[in-house]
């Protein structure tokens, strides 16, 4: 069974690719394929807590992260230090990887698609 | 080895779409089993609009796919849930819809994200186009 990493690199609220990968992690997961996620860049930003987006800005995709659990999606990866908030105001559920950790996530995997 | 191919790049803001045809004949004119099938994502989809009219002094990126698809025998698969939100509907997705008209190009299909995983997990190698 292939094991898949979901790069989330996108803004969650710019365009439709954070959802969209988001999407594609949630199917992968329904179809009992094991499949980690990790986060960089301005997808960071999903992480923040307290979102209130307008529907013209998207759907609240932050509330989506509690439930990746329940998908048995126990993996959201972030590079640590980029993250440039304090940690009680962005989400709990990550595990911070150093640089040589970071390097070397994506070498872990047979499939990974980047959004 | 078998490739699944997975374009997410739209075909107007990127060369995504360009890019995966080049490799596609590539591999198709030596291997000419090698491309299992092609699934378009995100905003890659547009590709599959039969609306859409370049400028004839352009390449008709649409026809370049219907193209190898007919002469491979490749099936091109569009995930349903990008494409219908993109305004890319079947005749059958339109008459659910109850909308009059169908967008859907010939040689394109409309399916699901599992049908992605299918072709996962029954090629060698998946390659991303973005």
């Amino acid at each position: 069974m292939t094991h898949t990493l979901i790069h989330l690199s996108s803004s969650p609220y710019s365009s439709l690719s954070c959802k969209e990968g988001l999407d594609l992690a949630l199917v992968l997961a329904t179809f009992e394929q094991p499949v980690d996620l990790c986060l960089s860049g301005a997808a960071l930003a999903l992480l923040v807590s307290n979102q209130a987006p307008l529907p013209e800005h998207g759907k609240n995709l932050h509330k989506l992260l509690d439930g990746l659990e329940m998908y048995d999606i126990e993996n959201i990866y972030i590079e640590a230090g980029k993250l440039e908030i304090e940690s009680g105001k962005a989400w709990s559920g990550v595990t911070e990887l150093d640089k040589a950790q970071w390097a070397k996530l994506f070498s872990n995997y047979q499939q990974v698609f980047r959004f | 080895m078998q490739y699944t191919l997975l374009i997410t790049g739209s075909p107007y803001q990127t060369k995504a779409c360009h890019t995966a045809l080049r490799f596609a004949k590539a591999a198709l004119k030596k291997y000419p089993e090698s491309i299992r099938g092609v699934f378009f994502y995100e905003d890659a989809v547009l590709i599959g609009n039969n609306l859409s009219q370049p400028p004839r002094d352009e390449i008709n990126l649409l026809k370049e796919w219907q193209s190898l698809s007919e002469q491979h025998n490749t099936p091109l698969y569009l995930c349903i849930a990008a494409a219908v939100r993109r305004g890319i509907l079947s005749e059958s997705e339109s008459k659910r819809y109850e909308s009059k008209q169908h967008s859907l190009a010939d040689h394109f299909q409309l399916e699901g994200l599992g049908t992605l995983i299918d072709l996962m997990n029954s090629t060698n190698k998946v390659i991303q186009f973005r």
